[in-house]
């Protein structure tokens, strides 16, 4: 243990990490909002999802400071009454999980396809690619209302609130996997000719190995670049199909659900209904995009010499 | 070349066709057009009548070889809601949409090549990090959000600007009103442009800024560096082409979805394009506009993918995708 | 050379008279933009049976009568009517008249409307209770009912006169011209000709039309508005924007989260008025046994904040309702007040046996009524109050009827509008005893069923005595609130909004939300 965690001071990592101090701040307050997200029935002041806890009349109250607030929501609350803090808290969770887990499951699929095209070429490359122009064609809005129909099938109605969070993270990674593997695939397409991969293959490695370990590293710079900034997408993307009355249930609405609903209110007066949920969305985004630039400029050996 | 066109042609057909026949199993899903058609009060029965008149309650294997049948001679169904063709409905919706996209892309180009490089170029300057920063805002606003923001401050506010709509068009050759050659047209064209270029242009930078630097380090930059060339030379001459593969992936791809899912701009804008046309008969549950809506969608990403994949050999080429070994 | 340059100089001189004096006429020229949310789906007004191809008709045709703002009739294409039997009333129609085409407005012509209406599955069944009419002479026609029927006037009122001639033969394609295609085109669907003060002068499906004062109106009276251009604008947000940024002049619907800000706003003015459309929750008492049970039901309906729904999502406009019709309805009774009571319903519930509630699924459109998800998620809320757990669902109108008719919830959203203007209407859809081969009850998800009620319902139909009839269907409301058949919740207002330009906006809107354009004043 010890043993490792000096191999780990002394590395290129974390020396890079000390010293950067973007990195530091940036990490400092996602893990703060991570942390917040995920122990927020413990920490909000109410539980916005329970609809025991909401009174209509105390619907559209202003923050605590201004005038016709009140102390008992210092944020405010939103147009059905929902202490705007705790249903920011609640909301940035699920947000979190269907963000970082639809990108993860983009990011593998299209990963692994996009290696596989580029690096065979040929048949199964043009058929991987047209499966891709196929989905492609297919919004996240169509392969929703597709999902939710197996879905219904296999589990009945009543079974969606609870399954809603693995069933959006399962819909918006199918639609956008393209995406990660055309661009994975150019990548590969470029280095498939350098002298490394000659080289490992004439070692003897077999095509896996070459593709993983050997190739993938130097195609990752795009991937991260992108990644970063589908998980504002797929935030969004999960309140867009809320409306079709396939995201979170209305009852439990997300952060990207409080943006869309408060968005009418905007002009109207009720600004915080949008303003404070956008401020937090556009705080998280920043700071995943800086961790995930630091990230990129430390893991890739072509920058390794620095 | 030639042949690969042709087999990229064939294998359009069989993209279209796998759209069909996807599109044509959840048509269920997606709702009754006929409810959109017959006011509330009308009976059942006469909705059923309605629906065997148009062969709604066909089995699905009658009803896709009867689409089937149509669809070689070139007729892709009849919109439940325009009354029209499908395939003329959407050629009619089609220029709205790629006008503006157009224009967002020539936006998104010429603003995201220089600071893209220069973001690479001085990686660690305070307006670089400056530049980073504020694109993310663009990201992680709503595009509806940008949109009616700048709706309020120069429609409301200002009153300089139009809010809505595509303004004054001109009918050049058959079915095409263009915008771009009006004032009004163009007028109405910023707004829209603008909102749709605020959450393109932060990837592109991004994307840009990335690979730029990778290039940068590389073996043949150092020694153009060496041999003493000018440093323009170096960064637009050898270092920028070699960074444009992922980028005109990420391109093709981006532009695919412009064209076909600009939904939340062109619902803010009232902009009658290809985005608009979707979500609406998505809402009106119109089957018959919307299958061949995605098979429309599906041809032109084949399009676009086999475009890009041919700039690939003509700029690195060490890409060989055109023909075999 | 000289002779030629002189052509030309008058030439330019000559154009640039006209062109001065188009501009002069143009500047007496009133033309009215309006915004609404879609535009009409056809020309042909037996396509449909709806609020924007109704609206449609009062531009273009002129219906026999029509209401006015205090729910009274007054003359259009009639001029006078008289009840001169109990199943006919005499109907003398106005002279002179023309229809877009040139031809001239007879008898036959509304006979042949009627008969078309018959055949139009929209309207077929509004009409059923009509016989053939009967043309005494150009100018004269009886309208006749195959029984006594009450509400003969209320739907004359539909009765928009289409130009028989023109629309009788053959178009190019073969096809007869007086077809009424759903699906397809046909003549109809893309021509026009009636008596109305606006013809179409250009129309582009979901884009832009434009509507042009006909010049041999038969109407002196009327408004001063020459042209018309209607573009529709879906979006809540950009609609209003328009009106605000001066684009457009006039739109409809208002969303409630903006009257604040257009009251506030000098340049533009907001009417609102109570409308007749209720909204309401249906029980089903066959899904869910407990609701079978009045004493839930009644727990339910004095759980629910109507006044507090109306005030904060409506805001302050739409009145709490604890009836289905609405005042100036033969069925309204005043002493039917929205009840709520929270002490009570938890009381009522534990009288009922269930002190510790249940679960139950609940339903609701989320484009269709005004604000409709966010009151369904208030009531959840409010029921979570006496320990009702409710399972909300939303989703657009496009796939929410089919789940309805299926019956896939245990609560279910529903607004209703009358087409007859009448109290009965209301309980013919949606709480008589569902039967499928007379159509009644064919909204009826709470599978309520009250014999008594039926009997009433049947026999207001053929009563023509008005106190006779308006004691019978206020026996039905005491009933159907007593027995909290069902959960009303308001009657939502109708909302538009102009700009000052335009000075007699409130009197040419009404309850029917058919602005009456043709008689609108404008600077």
């Amino acid at each position: 243990m010890q043993h490792l965690w000096s191999r780990l001071k002394q590395s290129y990592i974390f020396h890079s990490f000390i010293h950067d101090k973007v990195a530091i701040i940036s990490s400092i307050i996602l893990i703060i909002l991570l942390l917040a997200g995920l122990l927020a029935p413990y920490i909000a002041p109410y539980n916005p999802y329970n609809t025991a806890n909401i009174d209509i009349m105390d619907a559209e109250t202003p923050p605590m400071w201004m005038e016709g607030g009140s102390a008992k929501f210092i944020l405010g609350t939103d147009d059905q009454g929902r202490d705007m803090l705790s249903t920011m808290l609640y909301g940035m969770r699920v947000s979190l999980l269907i963000g970082l887990g639809a990108v993860m499951v983009q990011a593998l699929l299209g990963i692994t396809i996009g290696l596989i095209a580029g690096y065979f070429g040929g048949k199964l490359d043009n058929l991987l690619m047209r499966l891709a122009d196929v989905q492609l064609s297919f919004s996240t809005l169509m392969v929703a209302i597709f999902m939710s129909a197996i879905f219904q099938t296999f589990f009945g109605i009543k079974q969606y609130e609870e399954m809603a969070i693995p069933f959006l993270i399962i819909v918006i990674g199918l639609a956008e996997w393209p995406q990660y593997a055309r661009t994975v695939r150019a990548s590969v397409l470029a280095e498939k000719k350098k002298e490394y991969v000659e080289a490992a293959k004439v070692i003897g490695f077999n095509a896996g190995k070459i593709m993983w370990k050997h190739i993938l590293p130097n195609t990752l710079s795009p991937v991260l670049v992108i990644s970063t900034i589908q998980v504002a997408n797929a935030i969004m993307s999960e309140a867009a199909l809320s409306f079709l009355g396939l995201g979170m249930p209305v009852t439990k609405p997300s952060l990207g659900s409080l943006i869309n609903a408060g968005f009418e209110y905007i002009f109207s007066g009720s600004w915080w209904i949008t303003i404070f949920p956008g401020i937090l969305l556009v705080v998280l985004i920043l700071v995943i995009n800086l961790l995930g630039d630091w990230l990129r400029d430390v893991l890739n050996p072509k920058l390794y010499k620095g | 070349m030639f042949a690969f066109i042709i087999r990229r042609f064939f294998q359009a057909i069989f993209v279209m066709f796998l759209i069909s026949l996807i599109g044509f199993s959840i048509q269920h899903q997606i709702g009754d057009p006929i409810r959109d058609l017959v006011g509330i009060s009308v009976s059942k029965a006469e909705r059923e009548a309605l629906r065997d008149k148009l062969g709604l309650n066909d089995p699905f294997l009658v009803q896709y070889l009867r689409f089937i049948k149509k669809a070689l001679h070139g007729d892709l169904g009849r919109s439940f809601f325009y009354k029209k063709p499908a395939v003329e409905v959407i050629l009619s919706k089609a220029p709205a949409t790629l006008e503006l996209v157009f224009v967002t892309s020539i936006l998104v180009i010429i603003f995201s090549i220089p600071l893209g490089i220069y973001c690479a170029i001085f990686p660690k300057k305070i307006i670089s990090r400056l530049i980073m920063g504020i694109s993310i805002i663009g990201v992680s606003i709503p595009v509806f959000l940008t949109a009616i923001m700048l709706i309020y401050i120069f429609s409301i506010k200002l009153g300089i600007m139009p809010s809505f709509g595509r303004g004054q068009t001109v009918h050049i050759f058959g079915y095409w009103d263009s915008g771009l050659f009006t004032l009004d047209g163009l007028k109405h064209l910023v707004m829209p442009s603008i909102a749709l270029t605020s959450i393109m242009l932060p990837l592109f930078v991004r994307l840009i800024r990335a690979e730029m630097m990778e290039v940068l380090e590389s073996e043949y930059i150092r020694f153009a560096w060496a041999k003493g060339l000018h440093p323009w030379r170096i960064w637009l001459v050898h270092a920028f082409k070699n960074t444009l593969l992922p980028v005109i992936t990420v391109g093709g791809v981006q532009l695919g979805s412009l064209i076909a899912f600009t939904i939340l701009t062109e619902t803010v804008f009232q902009w009658q394009g290809l985005g608009f046309l979707f979500v609406e008969a998505v809402e009106r549950a119109d089957t018959t506009l919307l299958v061949a809506y995605l098979i429309f969608v599906g041809f032109v990403f084949v399009c676009i993918n086999t475009i890009v994949d041919i700039i690939y050999g003509l700029v690195n080429p060490m890409v060989r995708v055109i023909g075999k070994k | 050379m000289k002779e030629e340059k002189m052509l030309r100089k008058l030439l330019t001189l000559g154009l640039g008279l006209i062109f001065c004096l188009g501009l002069s006429i143009s500047a007496y020229a009133k033309t009215l933009r309006v915004a609404m949310a879609s535009d009409p789906v056809s020309m042909d007004p037996h396509v449909q049976l709806s609020g924007g191809m109704l609206q449609y008709s009062h531009l273009v045709f002129d219906p026999l009568i029509r209401w006015t703002k205090d729910m009274k009739f007054e003359p259009r294409l009639a001029v006078k009517w008289e009840r001169i039997s109990p199943t006919t009333v005499r109907f003398y129609l106005r002279k002179g008249v023309k229809f877009h085409s040139g031809n001239p407005f007879t008898a036959k012509d509304v006979a042949w409307t009627m008969a078309r209406l018959k055949k139009s599955p929209d309207f077929k069944g509004l009409f059923e209770p009509f016989a053939e009419p009967k043309i005494i002479d150009d100018y004269t026609i009886d309208i006749i009912t195959k029984k006594p029927y009450p509400l003969l006037l209320n739907m004359a009122t539909y009765i928009f006169p289409m130009d028989s001639k023109f629309y009788s033969g053959k178009d190019k394609n073969g096809q007869p011209k007086d077809a009424i295609v759903k699906t397809g085109p046909s003549f109809a669907n893309s021509h026009e000709s009636g008596t109305g003060k606006y013809y179409v002068a250009y129309r582009e499906q979901g884009v832009k039309w434009i509507f042009k004062a006909f010049k041999n109106y038969w109407d002196k009276n009327s408004g001063n508005v020459d042209e018309i251009i209607l573009t529709p604008i879906k979006n809540d947000a950009t609609r209003v924007a328009a009106l605000l940024s001066g684009d457009v002049d006039f739109i409809m619907p208002v969303p409630p989260q903006d009257y604040a800000r257009i009251e506030r706003n000098p340049k533009v003015q907001l009417i609102t008025m109570p409308g007749a459309r209720i909204i309401t929750f249906q029980l089903n008492q066959k899904r869910r046994p407990e609701f079978a049970n009045r004493k839930v039901r009644q727990a339910i309906v004095y759980a629910i904040n109507n006044v507090g729904i109306v005030k904060k999502i409506m805001k302050g406009k739409a009145t709490a309702a604890g009836q289905q019709s609405p005042e100036g309805f033969l069925g309204h009774v005043p002493e039917l007040t929205p009840r709520y009571n929270l002490q009570k319903a938890r009381q009522l519930m534990k009288e009922a046996g269930y002190p510790n509630g249940f679960e139950c699924s609940m339903i609701a459109p989320n484009n269709r009524y005004v604000n409709d998800e966010k009151i369904a998620q208030a009531v959840a809320a409010m029921l979570a109050k006496i320990k009702i757990k409710v399972d909300l669902k939303t989703m657009p109108k496009a796939q929410y009827w089919d789940q309805f008719d299926a019956r896939a919830a245990d609560i279910q959203m529903i607004g209703w509008h009358p087409d007859t203007e009448d109290s009965a209407n209301y309980t013919e859809f949606l709480l008589m005893c569902p039967d499928p081969k007379t159509g009644y009850g064919q909204y009826n998800s709470g599978n309520y069923c009250n014999p008594t009620v039926d009997k009433l319902i049947l026999q207001a139909q053929t009563e023509t005595n008005v106190k006779k009839r308006k004691a019978i269907l206020q026996k039905v409301e005491r009933i159907l609130y007593n027995d909290a058949a069902f959960v009303p919740l308001h009657w939502q207002h109708l909302s538009w909004a102009a700009s000052k330009k335009l000075k007699n906006v409130s009197d040419i809107v009404n309850k029917q939300n058919f602005p009456y354009f043709g008689d609108l004043i404008m600077d």
